[in-house]
């Protein structure tokens, strides 16, 4: 006959206490690393826009990023950025500067691709396309979300390379062209991979697909 | 070969990270902005701490204003750049103006410190207020020549002077760096302005620019001084014709 041997209390806290720390582990370990536990994906199916045709969607790890262009406020560079849109050229191409909570910036065509990253030349790279002049709006402020075409100090020198606002930033009016703004899935762009440390980014997430919603 | 690429991509890598939309602009740490009102597009900023910058060593370095003193000061500053057009300012490089308190360009105190790649002029609003208003305009020539360094070349200006007068190596490589007007000019107009030839451009300008009435009179009982003013006008409106000094 076996006798039931009942569990003392030291013996019940200790088990609390194993129960406590593996709930602790297993969020630490598995639940705080899945950065886009929280993020609402965007489907773009399930949304209607009034010009589907100047509607992009850049997909991430986390989910769609959905985009509107401004043809009208910036007519050469908008054409410019659809033309790669269209050719999917912006596919596998890194996010390469990344300061949190105030932009992320992509588009090197020539050294941020994927299966070639170049780490000592990142962000200077060219598209082959030679550059496009610059088309400052003294009227379009730059509020968080903000996408605009980056450049060198230079005006005049924009290519491929684009930025995204995580903050409003008022200086940028003027300054830097303007070529559309994030309608869903800010809080996305929020999880591209940063170094609180530096401005480029040793491990960066890459773009998954980048298109015209009627492409 | 491979420890020069290394020692690009570590520092490209592990330079610190100053984490707003102004450094993006400045690429300068530690700025808020102070006033975007100005018509004439300047944007002025503040240090809202200590910085330093600089493109191989961090020799550039200023501290926070104080708060009281740069209310006085701001008056001063943008009645003084009010005086430029917009179209002048953005063909000689000019948007930010940066203001901080005790300037230093290693360690040697300065009044301002112009950079067109960025385009910003830093102004140190605790600098001699004898001479403050005066500096602004100075220091805003250093981006003129800087933008137009083919319109004042500074052989042909040598020519002005006797010629038996040489300039020192530098504007800190000797002790001319008296800014009061001289009671006898002999082709100069302060000490300071006989330091180098980017001074002594920039001197007239800042004459010019604040004094237009005085200058008129010295440079009629001085013909080198007079050549040294025509041609500072006569080149600056090579820049933009309709500038007007002194408006």
């Amino acid at each position: 006959m076996i006798e039931k041997v009942k569990q003392s209390t030291s013996e019940k806290l200790l088990l609390v206490l194993f129960i406590i720390l593996g709930v602790i582990a297993i969020y630490i370990f598995f639940v705080l690393p899945q950065k886009c536990l929280f993020i609402k994906d965007n489907n773009p199916k399930k949304l209607s826009f009034k010009n589907p045709e100047n509607i992009a969607i850049l997909n991430l790890n986390c989910g769609n990023v959905i985009i509107e262009l401004y043809p009208e406020i910036s007519p050469n560079s908008v054409k410019r950025f659809k033309m790669f849109l269209e050719s999917r050229l912006y596919d596998n191409i890194a996010f390469h500067r990344v300061i949190k909570n105030v932009l992320v910036q992509s588009g090197d065509l020539e050294f941020g691709k994927k299966d070639s990253f170049n780490y000592l030349y990142i962000g200077t790279g060219k598209s082959g396309f030679g550059t496009i002049d610059s088309e400052l709006n003294e009227k379009v402020e730059f509020k968080m979300g903000t996408v605009g075409m980056a450049r060198t100090n230079k005006l005049n020198t924009e290519d491929s390379q684009f930025f995204i606002l995580l903050e409003d930033a008022p200086l940028f009016k003027g300054e830097y062209t303007p070529i559309g703004k994030v309608l869903y899935g800010l809080e996305i762009l929020n999880t591209i991979s940063d170094d609180h440390r530096r401005e480029y980014v040793l491990r960066p997430d890459f773009i998954n697909s980048f298109k015209l919603l009627e492409n | 070969m491979r420890l020069l690429i290394f020692t690009l991509i570590f520092f490209k890598f592990f330079s610190p990270v100053n984490a707003n939309s102004i450094y993006y602009l400045t690429k300068i740490p530690n700025l808020q902005i102070y006033n975007l009102e100005a018509s004439n597009g300047i944007k002025y900023l503040k240090a809202e701490k200590s910085f330093t910058v600089g493109i191989v060593k961090n020799n550039v370095q200023c501290d926070e204003p104080n708060e009281n003193y740069i209310k006085n000061k701001f008056k001063i500053i943008k009645k003084n750049l009010d005086k430029y057009k917009k179209s002048f300012l953005n063909k000689i490089n000019l948007r930010y103006v940066v203001l901080c308190e005790n300037l230093k360009v290693s360690d040697i105190r300065t009044a301002g410190v112009p950079n067109i790649d960025v385009k910003t002029l830093i102004i140190d609003i605790k600098s001699d207020p004898k001479y403050f208003e005066r500096s602004i305009h100075h220091e805003l020539f250093h981006m003129v020549d800087d933008s137009y360094k083919n319109l004042f070349p500074q052989n042909k200006w040598n020519e002005f002077n006797d010629s038996n007068f040489q300039y020192a190596e530098c504007s800190t490589c000797s002790n001319r760096s008296n800014l009061s007007l001289m009671k006898s000019s002999n082709g100069f107009l302060t000490e300071y302005s006989m330091s180098t030839a980017s001074e002594d451009m920039a001197e007239i300008f800042s004459f010019l620019m604040t004094d237009e009435v005085n200058l008129s009179k010295i440079i009629l009982r001085d013909p080198i001084l007079n050549n040294k003013v025509n041609f500072i006008v006569g080149e600056t409106k090579k820049i933009d014709n309709n500038f007007k000094f002194n408006k």
